[in-house]
């Protein structure tokens, strides 16, 4: 008894090829998106880079050569380099709260000695804390080298060969010295965060909320799978309204209660966890309507494709986790490798939690999300006419 | 049955559906009267289901006509003299009976006072007047199907489809729905429907059309395709006290009348005029020395003629 029942349990997975995939591929699938995430790369093992802006306000000698180390740096990318006009403290903020730079290092001259004040984007905790390190051992380098080269300086203008030996002895004596001395000012500013929530917060609240807004999408899609498997659409479309009136309803009703969705989760959020909802209502309303637009095409677009309801939740599952993972839900973006966040920018996720970045981190202004509703507009509509022309099957078969 | 007007109600005529190599539909003609029930039957892959969704507007012919009272059908407009009713429960469940069948009237089209009145007809018309607030997703097989039919007919359609509308239903509540459809059928509504269940077709409508293999085969009152396809004779079967030894002959001036099989305990044979030949074949068993323990007499009914015309072959 017990050999048949394993038996036919696994026949009816080998006929069951949804079952299949979400047993065997899905679990493959996401150890590889989570291993390229967190390992960088195939198997190579490299952190992503840091987009970093930097302005030499000390313009000396020493100032320079800790330039020249950090551009040296692998794990930090430098943007804006090239252009004609060196940047300012002010411009090179800006791009950091505009999201463009991850830190801002400004080197200046602290009591002759050399310094630097680092423009963090506090959303991105990782990245302040490695150019920290970074930062520290270049100006100590620099610094180090200077002093060493000036001794060398004073030990060549030196008269008698015992004169080498002591000031070698009191060179190296003073080298515990240089150290300590030479250990840097080295300050970090977080330009975005002050007095707001943690920024944790509100990305997880908005890439949760997309997730599970895509997750409710595709459910609400489902219902059209339903209505087709017990012959109510037949009924539907056997009475006035044209598949065109019951898409478009749908898609009306899905996108309200996507709004609504995230709207009960940043009030949750803003009650319990202090993410100022209410102080950036006119981009949040903005990004989460066109958000909510999206999904609920993207979930009828999923629900025309496939056959049956059985399959939708396989290919939603597979989806909607991949484009979560991708996209920013799981995991902060910024952990990611540059190939990877070009890959996430496929993802509705992405786009929704740059926008909401915008709104409730960076504090833009709302013609700031042009891009993200733009590109999220589009393809709603886009999902939606594909949608449509898959339902056509629907009517006339 | 009212046949108030020559015109018919919907006359099909050469509709031809094709889906890839299969001819589902080879052209079908048939017309429907006013106020007529006709049961429109055929075996599994026919192609009753094909016509019916071509009649709802849910699949295009790719040749044919349809005609609603003499006017091609045509419009959305056209359509909505027409009610369909699937096989399936296709209602809301988790919605009240009252939501349901307010919804479906809306998508007919109805607007308040018509649709408060039609919804006050339909609940009292399914006796679920008291279940109005009830969730149709708590109701039985029976209940459920008397809320699928009301949905189309909401709009108060002229024409009636319905695929299978007592499929998976006890007696009673076939008993309930067919007096429902009796009602429409006498205030003027044709009905069309399809089912499997051949002695409610027999019963309930007033001509039958047979389909088979995407033409129609039969079309015509019951009396009628028996008297064309099977005859009338009766069968009688006379049950006997011990197995027949040998065929028994009906007289050497009769020659060759023979009636049984060796070894059986029942004789079995087809005859003209039952008060006139049942007593002389009982007589002459008798007389053959069995005794006769039971008499059936079975009219040819539409049964018979079904599998006459559409064979014994599974379709399946």
């Amino acid at each position: 008894m017990i050999l048949t029942v394993i038996q036919i349990s696994f026949r009816r997975l080998l006929h069951n090829r949804v079952e299949l995939l979400l047993t065997f591929v899905v679990p493959i699938a996401f150890f590889s998106i989570f291993a390229l995430i967190f390992g960088g790369g195939l198997g190579r093992g490299t952190t992503p880079r840091i987009k970093v802006v930097a302005v030499d306000e000390a313009q000396s000698a020493v100032s320079r050569q800790a330039m020249t180390a950090l551009r040296e740096q692998n794990s930090l990318r430098f943007i804006r380099e090239g252009t004609q006009a060196e940047l300012t403290r002010n411009e090179a903020m800006d791009l950091v709260r505009s999201g463009n730079a991850t830190m801002a290092i400004i080197l200046r001259t602290d009591s002759s000695m050399l310094a630097a004040e680092l423009m963090a984007d506090a959303s991105d905790q990782v990245a302040s804390q490695v150019v920290s390190a970074v930062v520290n051992r270049a100006i100590m380098l620099s610094e180090a080298e200077n002093q060493v080269s000036q001794l060398t300086e004073d030990d060549q203008n030196s008269e008698d060969g015992s004169g080498v030996a002591m000031v070698s002895g009191e060179a190296a004596g003073e080298s515990f010295g240089i150290e300590e001395s030479l250990q840097p000012q080295v300050e970090i500013i977080d330009v975005m965060g002050e007095g707001k929530a943690n920024p944790v917060v509100s990305m997880y609240a908005s890439g949760i909320a997309v997730m599970f807004l895509l997750f409710g999408a595709t459910g609400g899609g489902g219902v059209l799978l339903e209505e087709r498997e017990n012959q109510t659409l037949d009924r539907l479309l056997s009475t006035q309204m044209s598949m065109d009136q019951l898409l478009l309803g749908k898609w009306f009703y899905m996108s309200v209660i996507g709004v609504l969705q995230i709207g009960v989760m940043f009030l949750w959020a803003q009650v319990i966890f202090n993410v100022d909802m209410t102080g950036h209502l006119d981009g949040f309303l903005m990004m989460t309507v066109v958000t909510a637009l999206a999904a609920s095409a993207f979930g009828l677009f999923l629900a025309t494709l496939c056959k049956s309801r059985g399959q939708l939740n396989g290919l939603s599952v597979i989806l909607i986790l991949t484009m979560s993972a991708l996209g920013g839900s799981m995991v902060p973006r910024y952990l990611m490798s540059d190939e990877l966040r070009q890959y996430g920018l496929w993802t509705f996720n992405a786009w929704a939690l740059d926008g909401y970045t915008k709104v409730f981190w960076r504090e833009l202004p709302v013609e700031a999300l042009a891009p993200q509703l733009a590109v999220l507009l589009v393809s709603g509509v886009a999902f939606l006419l594909a949608a449509r022309f898959l339902a056509v099957r629907w009517e006339t078969n | 049955m009212n046949h108030a007007c020559s015109t018919p109600a919907l006359a099909i005529h050469d509709l031809k559906k094709a889906f890839g190599d299969l001819q589902a539909l080879k052209g079908v003609t048939f017309s429907l009267m006013r106020g007529e029930r006709l049961a429109f039957l055929g075996p599994n892959g026919a192609g009753k289901t094909t016509l019916i969704r071509c009649l709802a507007g849910l699949a295009k012919a790719d040749h044919g006509e349809i005609f609603l009272a003499g006017q091609p059908l045509k419009s959305i407009e056209a359509r909505q003299q027409i009610g369909f009713v699937p096989q399936e429960i296709a209602l809301y469940g988790d919605l009240t009976t009252r939501q349901n069948l307010e919804a479906f009237g809306k998508f007919h089209g109805l607007r308040r006072r018509e649709l408060r009145e039609r919804l006050g007809w339909a609940l009292q018309w399914t006796g679920l007047e008291d279940r109005a607030n009830d969730l149709v997703g708590t109701f039985s097989g029976g209940m459920q199907r008397r809320v699928n039919l009301a949905c189309g007919v909401m709009h108060e359609p002229r024409i009636l489809l319905l695929d299978e509308p007592t499929v998976g239903v006890d007696p009673q509540s076939r008993q309930r729905i067919f007096a429902m459809l009796d009602e429409l059928s006498a205030a003027g509504t044709s009905i069309l429907l399809t089912t499997h269940h051949l002695d409610e077709a027999e019963e309930r409508s007033d001509r039958i059309v047979i389909i088979d293999q995407g033409k129609v085969v039969a079309d015509g009152p019951i009396d009628e395709l028996v008297k064309q396809s099977v005859g009338t004779q009766r069968l009688v079967r006379l049950r006997i006290d011990r197995p027949l030894s040998s065929p028994i002959r009906a007289g050497v001036a009769a020659g060759t009348a023979s009636y049984g099989n060796p070894g059986e305990h029942e004789i079995s044979t087809r005859i003209d005029d039952v008060s006139k030949h049942l007593p002389s074949l009982i007589e002459l068993v008798r007389r053959r020395g069995y005794g006769i323990s039971d008499v059936q007499v079975e009219s040819p009914s539409l049964h018979h003629v079904f599998l006459h015309l559409t064979g014994y072959e599974l379709r399946d």
